[in-house]
Order: C-alpha cells, then structure tokens, then sequence
C-alpha cells in the first residue's frame, strides 16, 4: 500500500538555470519535459512554471513537426533510443 | 525586415550533389523574394522520426535569414510546389528576446560552419545510418511475433 509518489512537486527548472529561449533542433533539452511515449509531460509532475510550460509545449510541437521527436509510440513502430540516433 | 529561420528535409533518395544543387535552389528563393541569408546550418542525412512519404530518413538544412513578412507567403508556396523536399518549416522570430536568441543561433551556425569548412579533409562519409536500418527489422518482427 504504501506506494511512493513517482514525482514530487518541484520547482521550475527552467526558471532555475533562467532559459529565456528554446530551440526546437536541440532534442536533448527536450527529454526532460518528454515522457517514455513521447507525450508532452503536465506540469504537475514536471513542476514547471506556466511559463516554461507554455514555452516547451509550443517548441516540443515544432519539433514534432519537424520529425525529430516523434507523435506517438505504437508496439508496431517502436523507436530504438530515438534520441542517440537523432544527434 | 524581420528574422526567420526555415528547415528544410530533402529526399533522401537523391545522390549528394542533387541534394547540394536542391539546397542552391532553395536559398535561390528565398534571395530572389528580397531575403538575406545570414547563415545556413547543415544538420546532414538523420533518422526521421517517423516515416515521411515512406522515407525513413532525410536531408535536414536550416536556414537563418532576414526577409519582409510579406516574402513568406511566397517563399513558401514555392516550397510546397518543390517535390524534392520532405518537409519545411518556417519559424519567425519576433520579440527582442527571440530575436536575441536569433543571433545567437546564427552566431553559432557560423563557427559551426567555419568548423567543418577546416575539417573537411578529415570527415568521411557516415555509413552509419544503413547500419541502423539493418538491425531494426528484426527488432519489429521480435515485436510483432510476441
């Protein structure tokens, strides 16, 4: 029964290293706020402030677009370490 | 004027000077629309994320320039009717801060260049994606068989 908390709410670690801009061709920087299927992770797992939330969102959706993080993850498309390959 | 940078995939399915003279035509739009091009940023052949027309991977090229907003809607429309190119994207940069962040992007694109320009004679060619491609298929059908 006493299963832990997977996340805990944090403070924004964006504002902490003070990111004023994100750049969508940088996939790295994105995995944080990316979960296991590549979903853009809510902001009270993540602890981002609504700002850099607002901020990642948009970037993570340009880099959809861009096909350098993909949409979705099916069982028939699975993708091996997307991100070592994409670097 | 106002800063904008695109990105561009280009079929990989074309030899490396057709990419190369694909890649001319491209900015040849952009500078025949008024545009100036500040930097160009060669990201080379990558896995596409997800298939694109069927194609698995793709050429990605970004470029950094400077044109009028009212360019863009023509610069793209030649896009679109270009049937080399998988995708693009045009990003504008607006506000001080992104404008800020513009140049340092472009800042960063050139010493990048003028990196690769020395190095040139060193770097061979990456064979490295078809390595890829061969361990996937088994790695699918493990998949699909479970």
């Amino acid at each position: 029964m006493s299963e832990k908390r997977k996340y805990k709410k944090r403070f924004c670690k964006y504002c902490e290293s003070k990111v004023d801009f994100m750049d969508y061709k940088d996939v790295g920087a994105l995995r944080f706020s990316l979960s296991e299927r590549y979903k853009i992770m809510p902001r009270r797992l993540t602890g981002n402030c609504k700002r850099h939330q607002d901020m990642i969102s948009v970037v993570i959706k340009r880099a959809r677009a861009a096909a350098l993080v993909p949409y979705t993850v099916t069982r028939k498309a699975v993708i091996t370490q997307p991100f070592e390959n994409l670097r | 004027m106002r800063n904008y940078e695109n990105l561009v995939i280009v079929k990989p399915t074309l030899t490396a000077e057709e990419i190369q003279s694909s890649l001319k035509a491209i900015e040849e739009i952009i500078t025949s629309n008024g545009g100036e091009i500040a930097t160009t940023d060669s990201m080379g052949m990558r896995k596409l994320a997800y298939q694109i027309e069927k194609n698995e991977r793709g050429y990605f090229h970004v470029i950094y320039y400077s044109v009028a907003p009212s360019a863009i809607t023509e610069i793209e429309r030649r896009f679109r009717l270009n049937e080399e190119l998988l995708r693009f994207i045009t990003i504008k940069y607006d506000s001080n801060r992104e404008i800020k962040a513009w140049n340092t992007l472009v800042e960063k694109a050139q010493k990048k260049a003028a990196f690769q320009t020395k190095a040139e004679e060193v770097t061979t060619v990456e064979e490295t994606p078809v390595v890829v491609a061969t361990e996937e298929t088994p790695a699918a059908e493990a998949t699909r068989s479970n």
